[in-house]
């Protein structure tokens, strides 16, 4: 931020100090007011026990020991490890490969379209059409029949079976958008180094190794960065398939916190799990930032 | 790789994708009564229409779709001049520690929602404002404020401050040259953001699911989500057509602007 400092025109001091901060106004207000303070009272929250009636009354770290001692909530964060690992893998890998092999390929953007359909859904309209594919006797069972396979898993039922094929269909979803990112950054790569290479033979995995990976690791931190922060907060598809359940199985953390806040008024437990998460995507979340802030700081 | 072998893959894996498409176009359209759960890959009959109407009757889909419309396009316009005239003030105005201004409110967007939930669902309670209208307009502007604010700051950076030197010696206010000079040449940003924050805010499920509760107020997914649990079991197609009125907004904005959305990811994202 050189800009800040060089000066102007001789003019008086700061003539626009006052309408700066009428500009700015707003926004502060609005993330102060309405992000902020929420935040500070859960953090404040997650140090009480509290369940809506009275006042919070303050027990310290005691419902984040009580957390770290509860298998649900040990679950929870089994479950949301799987879904950042997973949605790593397959999302983010097929994202890839799909951009890489329309790279460069006539009609490259017709043949990407299939996986950019379901980006736009909810993630309830993703359960929706999921739920009814993966359900007893779905479409997913009948296609299995139609080869023989009859003795099929419960897909929905069976933990930790039921977590993957969460995943799967958030996979289904999100490719087009990382096949989308990953397209983008290979468009942007100079054409001298790529036609060096090629002319010194290099190709397919060789020529991804040498050339295309490393120019595409910045943005791949962002896309990585982002796919960790998502998974981190993953809700709706799973309230929409499985409730969490069987039981409390599938549970993840952004499941366990509305659960423990809403359905058991456990407001002081709830604003623990909450807090917790927080600190994991922001681990998460500095990934990428730092990559995002650093671009901005050359520009 | 061969450019024959790479379509081929492409094409397969594309038709792969495309199948929970075709199922819930077909099993959408089936009536009530034709519908059975054991054969959902054949067409039998076309009852979309009808059912498209049971689903908005159902579960109080038809009344979410105004105040749904309502939410995703009020509150992404006032979040993108919130945030174009804070990164106005930054940029332009040379607000001191702009920086440390500017991380703050791009801040809000860093943590999950969870952080908010609990109080604003209290606050909410409290003030009157929980299943209202106006309630859910507020809390969509403002979880929108910082990527509108962060986008907006990069964009403003890119314009040349004699620009701004210019309109001041021709005699025009601040507030004039940012509704009249800055908003114009930042169209194309304004339009990727708001199209980008209408669709996750159509797509909204955990604040509607929070801050809400009657048929009038509650958001479109929030709805659907409820519909799906009450009669999944028993009136599917209907269900199927409820998420298929519910999606087409989103998808048909996201492939009609395409470039747009490009466009904000990469503002948002570099």
């Amino acid at each position: 931020m050189t800009s800040d400092k060089t000066p102007t025109v001789k003019a008086p001091k700061d003539p626009y100090r006052w309408s700066a901060l009428g500009f700015i106004a707003p926004g502060v207000l609005f993330v102060a007011v309405l992000l902020y303070l929420p935040l500070l009272w859960t953090t404040f929250l997650s140090l009480t026990e509290y369940n809506g009636l009275g006042d919070p009354e303050w027990v310290g770290v005691e419902n984040y020991v009580e957390m770290f001692d509860d298998p649900q909530f040990l679950g929870s964060v089994f479950n949301t490890l799987l879904w950042v690992v997973g949605t790593l893998l397959v999302p983010v890998g097929i994202g890839l490969g799909v951009a890489l092999l329309t790279w460069n390929l006539a009609g490259g953007s017709w043949l990407r379209l299939p996986f950019l359909i379901p980006y736009a859904l909810s993630g309830i309209g993703v359960a929706v059409i999921w739920s009814f594919i993966l359900g007893g006797d779905g479409a997913l069972d009948q296609a299995l029949a139609a080869f023989g396979i009859v003795d099929t898993p419960r897909w929905l039922v069976d933990a930790p079976l039921n977590t993957v094929v969460m995943i799967l269909a958030t996979a289904w979803q999100g490719v087009g958008v990382n096949a989308l990112l990953f397209t983008i950054g290979l468009q942007s790569i100079p054409k001298e180094p790529l036609e060096a290479a090629r002319m010194d033979g290099a190709t397919g995995l060789r020529l991804f190794r040498s050339i295309l990976w490393p120019m595409l690791r910045p943005l791949t931190a962002v896309v990585v960065g982002l796919s960790i922060v998502a998974s981190l907060k993953t809700f709706d598809i799973v309230q929409g398939m499985t409730k969490g359940g069987p039981g409390r199985e599938s549970e993840t953390l952004a499941l366990t916190m509305y659960k423990e806040t809403f359905v058991n008024s456990e407001y002081g437990l709830g604003s623990a799990i909450a807090v917790f998460l927080t600190v994991v995507t922001l681990a998460a979340a500095i990934l990428y930032l730092r990559e995002q802030l650093s671009r901005k700081h050359e520009a | 790789m061969s450019r024959v072998i790479r379509t081929g893959v492409l094409i397969v894996l594309g038709l792969i994708w495309l199948l929970p498409v075709y199922l819930l176009l077909i099993n959408a359209a089936k009536a009530p009564e034709t519908f059975t759960t054991a054969e959902s890959w054949r067409p039998t009959d076309f009852s979309l229409f009808g059912n498209i109407a049971e689903a908005m009757r159902l579960s109080g889909l038809g009344e979410s779709v105004a105040s749904t419309l309502l939410y995703a396009v009020v509150s992404p316009a006032i979040a993108v001049l919130i945030g174009s005239a804070a990164g106005f003030a930054i940029v332009a105005l040379r607000l001191r520690h702009g920086f440390a201004w500017f991380v703050a409110i791009f801040g809000g967007t860093v943590f999950p929602l969870q952080m908010i939930l609990l109080p604003m669902f209290d606050a909410y309670s409290r003030t009157g404002l929980f299943d209202t209208r106006t309630g859910m307009v507020i809390v969509y502007t403002a979880i929108s404020v910082p990527f509108s604010a962060f986008v907006m700051r990069n964009f403003f950076t890119g314009i040349a401050h004699n620009v701004f030197e210019a309109a001041v010696l021709d005699g025009a206010s601040t507030l004039r040259i940012f509704t009249r000079v800055y908003l114009p040449m930042a169209s194309s940003a304004l339009v990727a953001i708001f199209i980008l924050q209408a669709t996750f805010i159509w797509n909204d499920f955990l604040l509607g699911l929070t801050l809400s509760q009657s048929d009038t107020v509650r958001p479109i997914v929030t709805s659907l989500a409820g519909m799906q649990s009450t009669y999944g079991g028993a009136q599917m197609s209907t269900v199927l057509a409820g998420g298929l009125l519910v999606s087409l907004p989103t998808v048909v904005l996201f492939l009609c602007t395409q470039k747009f959305f490009a466009r904000g990811l990469a503002l948002g994202q570099y």
